[in-house]
């Protein structure tokens, strides 16, 4: 064959490969993964309720968008049980949606992604749920992310988009780990050393958008394991040393749960830019306070130890033997201070106060600032503080003999 | 009737001519080909000779123009909806991933092959003027060179538009090399960006660039460089081929001179043939030209559409100023600038001397600024016009092979040796995990 005769071949040759591989994107557009499921969905349909309904099963890419919230959801293009009645129990994506969360968010204003997390975008799996995906910020926060998170309630995650918008209330139904987690916040006094919102404290870092810093601006080098956020901040809760060497963090001695809880909560911590109208107030009043606990505050704020409460020493410590009660007990009861100092550091309380190490030395140069004559003060209101608890000590000892 | 059958007539073309006359019809007469020769020598349609890398960056043109046209009715030159928009285009848009997959690809192979292009010119001294009256191949030579870069800028232009921290941080890199300038540095990135940063205002010039100045310009360039190509009497090839011939003394051959419009000043425009034997060396362009770019176009589109099956179209998570991603890579092409600014970057104690001039500026500028000239510094003989590896120009080819693979391989460790912290991976190290929020 002479090379004129070849080219025509060659001509030919390339036409019909181009024309497959054209072939093949018409193949692949015309059977999208969607239409497997929606094709699935109306076969469900047909066993339980009959053809009739199943011809009012939606064919084609679905999406809701919420243009408030600049938002495209094409979700429901595969999870097509979502309002169907009947589908409780039927397998995802066909399964229908608890109904009381969807009375409360409804899907049109919410769209999906919002509590779920996902690519809205996406219309195959992969990239919709975009588990294990790094060109997705926002995970779908579902049972295989709880799984390889190691929790309990494999389902747990969804609530750090719960408090996202939730995050000013004091309970919210449904949210159990970040109910959990926000008690554990006012128990351990995290206010004490974290500005959180508009109060706190100012030895930790302020905390009020923590949820916004992005993985890449965490220190993994002393984490085993998957280098994430969560997982950072769940080490970090179980033992803050371990995971920033120079922190003065106390060690809360936090279970797996209780870091969970924590972890779930400071990630939910985000600026938003929702609508105002999206956001929940705080519904439930302040508790009813009795006359006992009243008085014991009174007592608090005006009687002997009323300098250790205006000086705020007493967010960490009590001072037992005035009747100083800590929320947080993070430190220890300052009315042994006297001698524990002594025993603790091998030195005064005097020369401890004037040169402080550790925690304290980082508390009383950003937290509390002593003048000389407070130091005084108290240091001389230290060793009343001492006798007295000397004193009672010995009367219980009498009175239990 | 008859006027639209002229009008169909000059449209369309024979591909079986009957007679010769029929064969020069098809070309001369028609308005789509007219810019050819009636007659190609067997050579200039040599594979082995030119690869025909010039008519594939042709074809790649011609691909991201159509694929073009789609994306721009559905693209969004805004900071708030680009990156949507553009994943509008890869999930809902009918065969939306397949025209931005071809029109991407499409992009990246334009570059290679623009540059291989450049390569095969200079290896087979393309550049240089034969023996025909009125060439002036140097200026072609730069025409191309202005092109090539052209095609960069393009390419560059187009990584910014979805908007992804891919494109946000590689456009970072890149604008911030050209920053290092001497005096205009911070003049150019200032004109580059509409600012100081990537904002809205980038994102808009890099559009009206991309879409509208850089591609016209190109079809400019590529219609003067067509033109060119035609005035110094086709490929070089043909120049090697007729001073073979003389060397054959073999009885006189025809010559012609065709003349092209007649407008222009002196007697006429000559479009010369060199003075080779026709019935010898010689095919008609229909169909002969003609069928072998047909097949060049088809065998490029395939393999786009084969990569666009296969290679997955990168978009990552939306363009974020607050977070750099590990590493932040300028686009392949410029990577060995951004490799050679690392290599020059030199510390000593706490003095750094920062590489982004010399690394960033100096060196490519007198690179680029070399390729220029350099036919007119070339003086080796016309015999080694449009020969591959002449012995004449053995020196200057084996330079610029050096210059080529230092490039290449700078180009190499940094697409694939640098990892997180631009630290040097081998191929067979893992590079450390990324975190992710979960």
């Amino acid at each position: 064959m002479n090379w004129k005769n070849r080219d025509t071949v060659t001509v030919y040759s390339f036409g019909g490969v181009v024309a497959v591989l054209v072939g093949v994107v018409f193949w692949n557009y015309a059977q999208p993964e969607w239409k497997g499921y929606q094709e699935e969905f109306r076969e469900l349909v047909t066993r339980k309720f009959g053809p009739a309904r199943a011809r009012q099963a939606p064919s084609g890419i679905q999406q809701i968008w919420v243009k408030e919230l600049n938002r495209v959801d094409r979700c429901t293009t595969c999870h097509l049980g979502g309002d169907w009645k009947g589908l409780e129990n039927a397998p995802e994506p066909y399964r229908s949606h608890p109904k009381e969360i969807l009375d409360k968010h409804p899907v049109a204003k919410y769209g999906c992604t919002l509590c779920h997390g996902g690519q809205g975008y996406a219309t195959d799996t992969d990239a919709a749920h975009s588990v294990g995906n790094t060109n997705w910020g926002e995970p779908l926060l579902g049972g295989e992310l709880g799984k390889a998170n190691l929790i309990s309630n494999r389902e747990a995650l969804i609530q750090v988009n719960c408090n996202i918008c939730h995050r000013n209330d004091r309970e919210t139904k449904g949210a159990d780990y970040i109910n959990y987690a926000k008690r554990l916040v006012d128990q351990k006094g995290c206010y004490a050393c974290h500005t959180i919102g508009k109060r706190g404290g100012a030895v930790g870092p302020n905390l009020t958008y923590i949820g916004d810093l992005a993985p890449e601006q965490f220190d993994y080098s002393r984490m085993s394991g998957k280098p994430s956020v969560f997982g950072w901040h769940v080490a970090h809760f179980k033992d803050p040393k371990q995971a920033v060497r120079e922190t003065v963090m106390p060690n809360f001695g936090f279970g797996s749960k209780e870091a969970q809880a924590l972890a779930m909560l400071v990630m939910s911590w985000k600026r938003t830019n929702l609508p105002m109208a999206y956001m929940p107030g705080v519904h439930i009043p302040e508790a009813q306070r009795t006359a006992e606990e009243m008085a014991k505050d009174q007592q608090m704020l005006t009687g002997e130890g009323a300098f250790f409460v205006k000086k705020t020493c007493f967010i960490c410590h009590d001072v037992s033997s005035f009747g100083i009660e800590s929320a947080t007990k993070i430190g220890p009861d300052l009315a042994m201070a006297y001698s524990d100092v002594q025993s603790r550091f091998g030195r005064t309380l005097e020369d401890f106060l004037k040169g402080p190490t550790g925690t304290m030395a980082v508390v009383l140069s950003t937290q509390i600032h002593l003048t000389e004559a407070e130091r005084d003060e108290a240091i001389a209101k230290l060793k009343v503080a001492y006798q007295r608890k000397t004193e009672q000590d010995a009367k219980n000892k009498i009175a239990k003999k | 009737m008859a006027a639209q059958n002229k009008i169909w007539r000059q449209l369309t073309w024979t591909w079986k001519p009957a007679s010769e006359r029929d064969a020069g019809d098809a070309v001369v007469r028609n308005l789509l080909l007219h810019w050819f020769p009636a007659k190609v020598t067997i050579g200039s349609l040599s594979f082995r000779y030119s690869f025909w890398l010039g008519t594939i960056s042709a074809v790649l043109f011609g691909i991201l123009c159509i694929t073009g046209v789609p994306l721009m009715f559905l693209y969004v030159p805004s900071v708030e909806r680009a990156y949507q928009s553009v994943k509008d285009i890869e999930f809902v848009v009918s065969f939306g991933w397949f025209i931005r997959a071809l029109h991407r690809l499409s992009a990246h192979l334009m570059v290679a092959v623009v540059f291989l292009h450049m390569v095969r010119v200079f290896f087979t001294g393309a550049y240089k003027n034969g023996t025909a009256a009125n060439q002036a191949r140097p200026v072609n030579w730069v025409i191309g060179v202005a092109m090539m870069l052209a095609t960069f800028f393009l390419s560059f232009t187009g990584y910014l538009l979805p908007w992804d921290q891919l494109a946000y941080w590689a456009v970072t890199v890149g604008t911030n090399i050209a920053s290092a300038a001497p005096l205009v540095g911070d003049k150019i990135r200032f004109l580059l960006l509409g600012g100081n940063q990537i904002e809205q205002n980038t994102l808009l010039r890099f559009y009206v660039l991309h879409c509208f100045f850089l591609p016209a310009f190109v079809l400019f360039l590529f219609l003067w460089h067509m033109w060119r190509v035609r005035k110094d009497g086709g490929l070089a090839s043909v120049d090697k081929l007729s001073l073979e011939q003389k060397r054959q003394t073999l009885p006189p051959v025809k010559s012609k001179t065709y003349s092209l419009l007649g407008i222009t000043k002196g007697r006429t425009v000559h479009v010369e043939t060199a003075l080779v034997n026709e019935d010898e060396h010689t095919v008609n362009s229909s169909p002969f030209l003609t069928r072998r770019i047909l097949m060049v176009t088809l065998a490029t589109v395939a393999v786009i559409c084969l990569l666009a099956l296969l290679v997955a179209t990168p978009l990552e998570e939306a363009a974020n100023p607050r977070v750099t991603p590990n590493p932040a890579k300028a686009p392949w092409y410029f990577l060995w600038l951004q490799e050679l600014v690392t290599d020059t970057t030199v510390k000593l104690g706490d003095f750094t001397i920062n590489g982004a001039l010399i690394g960033g500026i100096l060196v490519p500028g007198l690179l680029i600024a070399l390729l220029a000239v350099w036919p007119w510094l070339d003086k080796s003989p016309v015999q080694a016009v449009g020969v591959w590896f002449a012995a004449q120009r053995r020196r200057q080819n084996l330079v610029f092979l050096g210059i080529l693979v230092v490039v290449l391989a700078l180009t190499v460790v940094g697409t694939f040796l640098r990892g997180p912290y631009w630290l040097f991976f081998w191929p067979w190290e893992a590079w450390p995990e990324m975190p992710g929020p979960f």
